[in-house]
C-alpha cells in the first residue's frame, strides 16, 4: 500500500486499529515529566529516583518499615565501639550492565565521587575521612565523628550513593559518561519526552530474602517497563483511565471519585504522603525576630489553610508532629503550639515586638496549586492579626531562584515527602537555606547524629520538634496525601513516594 | 520577481537577527536559574551555582550574547542546557508530530469550511447560513484546550476511538504515530475552520455580487461553473492568504493541544523549555518557528501569482 494511501486509510478509519493494545508483559507508567538525568547521584528529584532505581543499586536501601537494609552489601555493617569505623561486606557475583563485574574497588570509586558531587553526600563528606577497600569483597568507611545517619543517607534513592562500574566513574566529574548499574532493568530506548524504555537486564542477580519495601528479592517480573512523561496532570488520568497507561503518578485529587468508579483503573490513595513546609528565613528580614515568628505560628490557622489546599479530607491530616503516628519519629512534643488559630495572642505578640507594619513576604508559587491556595487562607488571617502581607506568587523556577537569595522574601513554601531519617531534612540544621542557628537546636541536632542508640535518637527528636515548635525554625502545615491510580489489572504495586515495578504484573 | 524574492530574504535575514536578539533579551529578562531546576529541591545554593558555572551562566550577559550571535550565524543554535545535546537535534526531533499535526488539522479545516462556506455564501441568509455562521462563531470562541479536554474524555477514554495522548512508544510504527495525531487534528480541525469558513462565506459574498456573475448567469451558464469556476477563482485569493496564515500558526506550535495530547511536538517542547528555563531551547525555537512564519508567508505570496495572472511583483 502506497504511503499517502496508508495515511489516508488511517484517517478515515479512525484508530480503532491503531489504539494501542499493551503486552501483558509490559507496564507502561505514566510520570510527571522527563526525568533531568538518570544518574540519581546529582540530582535530588524525585522523579529521577523513581526510574532510576530500576537501573542503578546502592549499598543499603529501605525494607517495608523504613528500616535500613542490605542491597549491595551484603550484610548490614560492622560498626566499631566508637561508631566511626564501619565495616560493610558486599555481595559477590553481581555484574554491572556493561559485563564487568563488582568489586570494592568500584564501591570505593563510586563513593568518592558522591562525596564530591551528590548535594547529601556532600552533607557529610566533612565527616568521612576515608573510604577504602578491605579486599575484593568489603569496604571501610572512617569517620571523623560518629554520625548515625550514614546508613540512611547511603540508603536513600534521591541524590543517591549509587554504585557505578570504577572505569565509568573515575574520572566522570558530575557528568557520568553513561549510567550503567546492576539493577534488575536496563536501557534499551530512551527518546526523551516520549518514553523510556527498561527492558530486564539478563545478568541481573536478585538478592535471596523474601521482598520487603525496597528491600529483599527484585522479581524483574515485567519483560519491560516503560516510563511515559506525561506532564498535564489531565491527560494521565485519561490515559489511565482509557487503558493506556497502568499506572499513573501525581494526579489530581478531583479525580479521586472518577477513578474510583471506572471499570479500568483504580485510586491508589499514599496516606500519609508528605508535609507542605513554610521555611522561614532567619539569615535576614522580619522573621529573625522570635517574637514575630511566634505571632506568625499563633495566627495560622492550619486546619482552614489545609482544607482549602486539599479540599477533602481524604486527603489531609491536620497534625503537628513532624512524623505521622505509627512512624519511629512520631512524637507530640511541642505540637500544643500547632494550629493554635489565635489572632489575638498573635496581635499581642507583634505588640511586643513592636512591628512596625514591615510587610511581611509570602514567596509562593503556583506550579503547586495547594502551595498557593494555604497561602491565600493563611493570608486573610495573617492580616487580621495585624500583619502586613505581601504575596510573591512566582512560578517555581522562580522560586527555585529567589530562595537562595535571603534578602529577597521571608517565607517560601514547598513541602516534603516524609522521610526515613530526619536528618535527610535540611532544615534542622544551620547550615540549610533557611539558617535557623537556634544554639539550642544546634545542640540537639548535633546530639542526634552522633547518638547511634535508636531509643536516645527517638527522645533527642522528640526534643527537636519541642524546640522547632518553641523557636518556630520553621513550619509544618499538616500531613497530606498523594493520589495514584493504577490499571484493576496491575498487581504487586504500593502506593509510594517512590514506586517502583520490578515485582508488578498483570493479570 | 526574482528581486521581489531576493528582497523578501534579505528583509528576512534581518527579522531573524531581531528575532535571535529579542529570543536571547526576553529569556534572560525572566527570572528563574536552570541550574537550581535541575538539581532538584535540595541542592544548595553552592551546587546551584556550580553547575551555573558549569553551564556558562556565570559569564557576562554581552559574552553569552556574542557567543549566541555568532554561534548562531554558523547555523549552531547552541547546546540544550536540559537534554545536554545540540538545540537543532532536539529540534529536528520535534518537526514530525508538529508538521503532520499542522498539515492533517488544516486539511480537516479545510475540508469543513470550503465547501461548506462557498454553499452558504451562495445560499445567503438560508436557515443552514444563519446555522453554520453561529457555529463557526461559536467553534472560534471555545478555547481549544477546552474542545480537546472533552474530546479526550468522550471520544477517547470513554468510547476508546482514539489514543489518549503521546505519540506512540517504541514499538509504533509511523501509520501507528500519525493515529495518535487523529484527535489532536480534529480537536485543531474545527477550530480553525471557522476563520476559514467566515473568509470563505466573507470573501464569496463580495464576489458573488460582482457584475460579471450576472454576465455569466445572463450567458446560460449552470450555477456550479458560476460558482465553482467564476466566483471561486476571483475569491480565492483571501482564502489563500487565511488557509497560509493558519498553516504557519498550526506550524509554530500548536502549543496547549501538543500540551493536553502529551504530543512531543515543538509546541510541547517550547512550553517544557520555558518551565525548565533551557535558555538556548527556547531561543532556538523562536528563531526556527519565525523562519518557518515568514518562508510560509513567501510561499502564499507567490502562490497569487498562480492564482492571478493580473498579480505582478
Amino acid at each position: 500500500m502506497s504511503k499517502p494511501l496508508s495515511l489516508a486509510l488511517a484517517f478515515i478509519m479512525g484508530s480503532t486499529a491503531l489504539s494501542p493494545v499493551l503486552a501483558e508483559d509490559v507496564v507502561n507508567v505514566a510520570i510527571i515529566g522527563e526525568p533531568d538525568t538518570l544518574d540519581p547521584m546529582v540530582s535530588t528529584k524525585d522523579i529521577v529516583s523513581i526510574v532510576t532505581q530500576h537501573i542503578v543499586e546502592t549499598l543499603y536501601t529501605f525494607d517495608e518499615n523504613w528500616a535500613v537494609a542490605p542491597l549491595l552489601a551484603k550484610d548490614m555493617p560492622t560498626i566499631s565501639a566508637d561508631g566511626k569505623v564501619y565495616d560493610i561486606p558486599l555481595r559477590t557475583g553481581i555484574t554491572f550492565q556493561d559485563g564487568s563485574s563488582l568489586d570494592s574497588a568500584d564501591v570505593v570509586a563510586s563513593l568518592e565521587r558522591w562525596l564530591k558531587v551528590a548535594s547529601r553526600g556532600k552533607t557529610v563528606a566533612d565527616k568521612v575521612q576515608s573510604v577504602e577497600a578491605n579486599g575484593p569483597d568489603a569496604i571501610r568507611i572512617t569517620m571523623s565523628e560518629p554520625y548515625a545517619p550514614l546508613l540512611s543517607l547511603l540508603a536513600f534513592s534521591n541524590s543517591a550513593a549509587a554504585i557505578y562500574p570504577e572505569e565509568i566513574v573515575k574520572d566522570a566529574g558530575d557528568t557520568l559518561p553513561k549510567v550503567v548499574g546492576t539493577g534488575p532493568y536496563e536501557v534499551a530506548e530512551h527518546v526523551p519526552d516520549q518514553y523510556l524504555q527498561l527492558v530486564k537486564f539478563d545478568g541481573f542477580v536478585p538478592r535471596e530474602d523474601p521482598a520487603s519495601g525496597w528491600a529483599g528479592k527484585r522479581g524483574q517480573v515485567p519483560g519491560e517497563i516503560r516510563f511515559v512523561p506525561v506532564p498535564d496532570p489531565n491527560t494521565r488520568v485519561e490515559g489511565l483511565l482509557s487503558g493506556q497507561f497502568d499506572f499513573a503518578d501525581g494526579l489530581p485529587a478531583e479525580s479521586y471519585d472518577r477513578i474510583a468508579a471506572s471499570d479500568v483503573a483504580e485510586p491508589l490513595l499514599l496516606q500519609p504522603f508528605g508535609w507542605p513546609v513554610w521555611a522561614i528565613n532567619h539569615k535576614d528580614g522580619l522573621l529573625t525576630d522570635l517574637k514575630i515568628r511566634q505571632a506568625l505560628q499563633a495566627a495560622l490557622p492550619f486546619d482552614d489553610m489545609l482544607f482549602a489546599a486539599f479540599g477533602d479530607d481524604k486527603f489531609f491530616k491536620t497534625d503537628g508532629a513532624m512524623y505521622p503516628e505509627g512512624w519511629a519519629y512520631y512524637t507530640d512534643a511541642g505540637t500544643e503550639l500547632y494550629n493554635q488559630n489565635d489572632p489575638a495572642k498573635a496581635k499581642a505578640l507583634l505588640e511586643e515586638a513592636g512591628y512596625d507594619g514591615t510587610p511581611l513576604r509570602i514567596l509562593t508559587s503556583r506550579q503547586y496549586e495547594f502551595h498557593y491556595k494555604m497561602a491565600e487562607v493563611a493570608k486573610q488571617a495573617l492580616e487580621a492579626a495585624g500583619f502586613t502581607v505581601q504575596m510573591d506568587v512566582v512560578d517555581w523556577a522562580t522560586l527555585g531562584q529567589r530562595r537562595n537569595d535571603p534578602a529577597l522574601w521571608d517565607i517560601y513554601i514547598t513541602h516534603s515527602p516524609f522521610l526515613p531519617e530526619p536528618a535527610l531534612t535540611d532544615m534542622w540544621f544551620p547550615t540549610s537555606r533557611i539558617g535557623w542557628n537556634d544554639p539550642v537546636e544546634v545542640e540537639l541536632g548535633k546530639q542526634f547524629t552522633t547518638e547511634t542508640d535508636p531509643a536516645k535518637r527517638k527522645e533527642i527528636f522528640a526534643k527537636m520538634q519541642a524546640e522547632n515548635y518553641k523557636d518556630v525554625g520553621f513550619i509544618k502545615v499538616g500531613n497530606f496525601n498523594a493520589l495514584e491510580g493504577q490499571a484493576k489489572a496491575l498487581k504487586g504495586v504500593e502506593p509510594s513516594p517512590w514506586p517502583f515495578f520490578w515485582n508488578a504484573s498483570k493479570e | 520577481m526574482k528581486l521581489y524574492i531576493l528582497k523578501r530574504l534579505v528583509g528576512m535575514v534581518v527579522v531573524v537577527f531581531l528575532v535571535l536578539t529579542i529570543a536571547f533579551v526576553i529569556v534572560r529578562l525572566a527570572p528563574g536559574d536552570p541550574a537550581a531546576l535541575m538539581l532538584g529541591p535540595d541542592a544548595t545554593p553552592a551546587d546551584a551555582a556550580e553547575l551555573r558555572a558549569r553551564l556558562g551562566l556565570d559569564r557576562p550577559i554581552p559574552v553569552q550574547y556574542l557567543t549566541f550571535i555568532v554561534n548562531a550565524l554558523q547555523g549552531d543554535l547552541g547546546q540544550s542546557l536540559f537534554f545536554n545535546r545540540p538545540v537543532l537535534s532536539v529540534l529536528a526531533e520535534r518537526v514530525e508530530p508538529t508538521a503532520f499535526l499542522a498539515l492533517f488539522s488544516l486539511a480537516i479545516s479545510v475540508v469543513i469550511a470550503l465547501p461548506l462556506g462557498i454553499f452558504v455564501a451562495y445560499r445567503r441568509g438560508s436557515f443552514l447560513d444563519q446555522s453554520a455562521v453561529s457555529v463557526a462563531m461559536l467553534a472560534a470562541s471555545v478555547p481549544s484546550f477546552w474542545t480537546g479536554l472533552v474530546l479526550q474524555r468522550y471520544l477517547a477514554t470513554d468510547l476508546g476511538w482514539f489514543p489518549a495522548s503521546g505519540y506512540g512508544g517504541p514499538d509504533a510504527t509511523f501509520l501507528d504515530r500519525m493515529g495518535y495525531l487523529m484527535l489532536p487534528s480534529i480537536v485543531l480541525g474545527i477550530v480553525n475552520s471557522a476563520l476559514i469558513l467566515r473568509f470563505t462565506r466573507a470573501s464569496m459574498l463580495d464576489v458573488l455580487g460582482e457584475d460579471y456573475i450576472r454576465t455569466a448567469r445572463s450567458k446560460g451558464m449552470t450555477e456550479g461553473r458560476v460558482v465553482l469556476r467564476h466566483a471561486m477563482k476571483n475569491a480565492a485569493i483571501p482564502i489563500v492568504t487565511v488557509v497560509g496564515l493558519t498553516f504557519a500558526l498550526l506550524v509554530s506550535g500548536a502549543v496547549v493541544t501538543e500540551r493536553v495530547f502529551n504530543i512531543p511536538g515543538m509546541g510541547n517542547l517550547v512550553v517544557g523549555a520555558v518551565l525548565r528555563r533551557d535558555y538556548p531551547v527556547i531561543q532556538g525555537t523562536l528563531v526556527v518557528v519565525a523562519t518557518l512564519y515568514i518562508l510560509i508567508n513567501l510561499a502564499v505570496d507567490l502562490l497569487y501569482l498562480v492564482i492571478d495572472k493580473r498579480v505582478r511583483y
